[in-house]
């Protein structure tokens, strides 16, 4: 009966095949990875690109392109540290009401102790979110998403009751939203793209970004490899509540108020941006570059539904359609790569 | 003991192949009501697919089924629980978050136009609580229950509807030796009352303990077929094994190495509360020391009190002669040691990430530009230093995925990992579990070659084949203490299983 498999010739040597013996110097980085995911997405934007400046003629002009910048500056300068928070598998539903609320601490404190104390002071209320959720994720141990869901609820509420529901006026403030450098581009895109260019920088060259890409592809491995986990993931909402910060400020001085509304539904274009990106909500996967493209691409389509004079509401409709896309997509990815 | 119980099933000739490879090659079984069937044999000697035929889950190529004196064609799983066949699975399936009664019930809901009787409900689980004789809180989620435990429940499951015949397959792996006990009872229980029991297990102690006939599968063979009273240790061993004891022969290079003074690693007099006791051993650099014993004895968790995962409750650590405290993995790499854990998937590796990615994890600090700035190109040297030092099979292309690796040289990554970071005492939890045959070997000369870089290496393993092959110095543990310590020629399986006791 056993004549193939007999005591003859031990299973254990049968099947290996010898050691590859190829030479390890022709091993030359390729990126035939990343080069797909981000292809798709520069096709959509430049398909995009193509409809829109054939139905309208003011679309290419540099000046509404620094419109479109200005306008995703914001959310772009959030979608960074929020990008390094997807990868290392976190979440911060909070950045909306944050900014918020950073906008109304800014313009209340700037009334009554000046401008220069109201900075101090708003750069603290960042950075104090950014602690909270991070300690109530690394050390008490609630997931992000709820944690940030709850500081979300909490801080929208708290703007309102400092602003006492009222839109804050803030006057000698408009330094950083309106004054422009050279090739009139104005000072708010200026720091959003040194933003996307720092975190580019960070999760593609160092060990703080790789260990971000180590914690959400596998948070125990993570820990067994020695990466101080917790650590990192409380440095990366600090970062997160920075950059929150900086946006409010950029907000507040191109509007010269803080309204309780500034950050509504921020979170949700934060998040399409990102998830458009290419970053992956099981953690591990996704880039700066890909989130920028991501947010390019919803820049470009609310610029473009705006020129053909289509009703702002289908705005959100074409953003909502777009997250869901684009998580579909992850999801398929995902599921490819199981193969 | 033919009288004792109606059932029967019978097993004649069955053959099956995956991929053109046939793993059963005419294999008979007879099960018989009243009685204990033990199915020995070795990992990958064919014990699972045959049983996965018996309860439907395979369709044998050739041979036949005869269930209860009727003959089966086609069995497919809705039909094997229609004989009575019942499989309680290796891994746990049930619901964590459910009470145990509804557990019992799961996916059986007694009801009435749809609508669950939720009183039949807990009268299920209380009668078949009832016949096992275990107390147990049926509201209780069964998420809160010790491993032991839930196994319980899950047999419950299996009982609550008639069983005529059931299936263990080694459910002894995660059980404690008091859980074990009382499972052994259970099963003893349930032949006095009639049904057909097939115990899988590479166990020896276990067919003395509790089987009354033994069928020892090799290579999808039958090769022994008896009363379990009427074989021994031995024959069962040789039957198990084969008698080209080739495969657990010791490899030439394995040698007691050339000791200096101070060992890599030492423990003295160490415990941890609760998980072992009075643990005093030395790794030299350049040896292989493994910790055998069954799971339960102690083993992985000195691992990881070096490793500190655990704290030690008394005694000291030494790393080349440092007295040592660890509080973490962080500072356990610090120290010098690497640690490999058993659990490669969920543990060990970054799936989604490069190799050379995996493989640099643990050194990136060290690699990289004033401590911070790391590129692909640094990582894709580290990569290059143990691809072909490993033979590790991949695309020879740092960035290739670990995901699609195989197993085994998704383990000579994480092997790798230590390499690169040059950690002096490198901790591997049971290093080839879920390996496939032909890669165990392999990693056994990774793990070889590791320790002639002069690297001291500690295996803790509850495969006793594992320790032969790979180690120069065994320690036998049993109840969390070292109760046996062995060298040289004396590392035998017959010896270690005799050891680790029974």
């Amino acid at each position: 009966m056993s004549d193939i498999t007999g005591s003859v010739a031990p299973a254990a040597g049968g099947p290996a095949a010898p050691p590859t013996d190829m030479a390890a110097p022709q091993a030359r980085l390729r990126k035939r990875r990343q080069v797909p995911e981000l292809a798709a997405l520069v096709v959509v934007l430049l398909l995009l690109c193509a409809f829109f400046s054939i139905r309208s003629e003011f679309f290419l002009n540099w000046d509404n392109w620094l419109n479109i910048l200005v306008a995703v500056s914001i959310t772009g300068i959030i979608a960074a540290p929020a990008t390094m928070l997807i990868i290392a598998g976190q979440f911060d539903l909070s950045v909306g009401s944050a900014l918020t609320f950073c906008g109304i601490v800014m313009a209340y404190t700037a009334e009554r102790q000046g401008i220069l104390v109201a900075l101090l002071v708003t750069i603290l209320a960042g950075l104090l979110i950014g602690a909270l959720n991070g300690f109530l994720v690394t050390v008490v141990g609630v997931n992000a998403l709820i944690t940030t869901l709850g500081t979300l609820a909490a801080f929208a509420g708290l703007a309102r009751l400092i602003a006492d529901g009222q839109t804050l006026i803030l006057d000698d403030f408009g330094t950083l939203g309106t004054t422009r450098i050279f090739l009139r581009i104005p000072i708010g895109v200026l720091i959003f793209l040194a933003v996307v260019l720092l975190f580019y920088l960070a999760m593609r060259y160092t060990v703080f970004g790789r260990s971000m890409y180590a914690i959400g592809s596998n948070p125990v491995a993570a820990r067994l490899s020695g990466i101080r986990s917790n650590r990192l993931i409380f440095i990366a909402f600090l970062l997160s509540g920075l950059c929150v910060t900086l946006g409010a400020l950029i907000n507040v001085s191109q509007l010269g108020a803080a309204s309780t509304l500034a950050g509504n539904g921020l979170e949700l274009s934060v998040v399409t941006a990102v998830i458009l990106g290419g970053a992956s909500l099981a953690g591990g996967r996704g880039t700066i570059l890909g989130t920028m493209l991501g947010l390019l691409i919803i820049g470009v389509l609310n610029n473009g539904l705006v020129l053909m004079n289509i009703d702002a509401f289908w705005q959100d409709v074409a953003r909502g359609t777009l997250l869901i896309l684009a998580v579909s997509f992850d999801q398929l990815r995902l599921r490819l790569g199981s193969r | 003991m033919d009288g004792h119980g109606s059932f029967r099933l019978e097993a004649r000739g069955v053959r099956k192949s995956f991929g053109g490879v046939e793993v059963l090659h005419g294999v008979d079984l007879d099960a018989v009501g009243g009685s204990v069937l033990a199915l020995l044999g070795e990992n990958g000697a064919g014990k699972s697919t045959l049983v996965k035929i018996i309860a439907g889950d395979y369709q044998p190529d050739e041979g036949a089924l005869t269930i209860a004196g009727e003959q089966v064609t086609s069995l497919d799983p809705l039909a094997a629980r229609r004989f009575g066949i019942r499989m309680i699975y290796q891994e746990l399936a049930d619901a964590p978050p459910l009470s145990v009664a509804e557990n019992i019930s799961l996916g059986r809901w007694p009801s009435r136009r749809g609508v669950i009787s939720w009183g039949a409900v807990r009268r299920r689980a209380q009668r078949v609580l009832e016949q096992l004789d275990v107390d147990l809180d049926l509201d209780a989620p069964v998420g809160s229950l010790r491993v032991g435990e839930r196994q319980v429940v899950e047999i419950a499951r299996a009982l609550s509807d008639e069983a005529r015949c059931l299936v263990l397959d080694e459910p002894t792996a995660a059980l404690s030796a008091p859980e074990v006990e009382r499972l052994f009872a259970f099963v003893r229980r349930l032949r006095d009352q009639g049904v057909a029991i097939i115990y899988i297990t590479h166990r020896l102690d276990e067919v003395r303990a509790l089987a009354d006939r033994v069928t020892v599968l090799r290579d999808g063979d039958v090769v022994l077929n008896g009363a379990s009273a009427d074989l021994d240790r031995r024959a069962l061993v040789s039957a198990m094994v084969g008698s080209s004891v080739g495969d657990v022969e010791r490899p030439e290079d394995v040698h007691e190495a050339e000791r200096s003074d101070t060992p890599a690693l030492r423990l003295r007099d160490a415990s941890v509360t609760g998980a072992f006791a009075d643990v005093d051993l030395a790794v030299y650099p350049g040896e292989v020391l493994t910790l055998y014993g069954k799971l339960g004895s102690g083993t992985t968790e000195v691992a990881a009190a070096v490793y500190g995962l655990r704290r030690l409750s008394t005694g000291t650590m030494e790393i080349e002669g440092r007295p040592t405290t660890v509080a973490g993995p962080n500072e356990a790499i610090r120290a010098g040691i690497g640690y490999l854990p058993a659990d490669r998937q969920r543990e060990g590796a970054f799936m989604v990430r490069s190799v050379a990615e995996n493989l640099s994890a643990p050194s990136w600090s060290r690699l990289a530009r004033y401590g911070v700035v790391i590129t692909r190109r640094l990582e894709a040297v580290a990569y290059r230093r143990w691809h072909d030092e490993l033979s590790i099979r991949s695309r020879n292309d740092p960035e290739q995925l670990l995901a699609t690796l195989s197993g085994g040289n998704q383990q000579k990554v994480l092997l790798g990992r230590w390499l690169e970071r040059r950690s002096q005492v490198l901790v591997l939890v049971e290093p080839t579990r879920g390996v496939d045959v032909g890669a165990r070997q392999e990693i056994y000369r990774s793990i070889r070659a590791l320790a002639s870089q002069g690297v001291g290496v500690l295996v803790s393993t509850s495969d006793y084949e594992e320790v032969v092959q790979v180690s120069d110095r065994a320690a036998v543990m049993a109840r969390g203490r070292i109760v046996a310590r062995l060298a040289g020629d004396d590392i035998t399986t017959a010896r270690l299983t005799q050891e680790a006791g029974g």
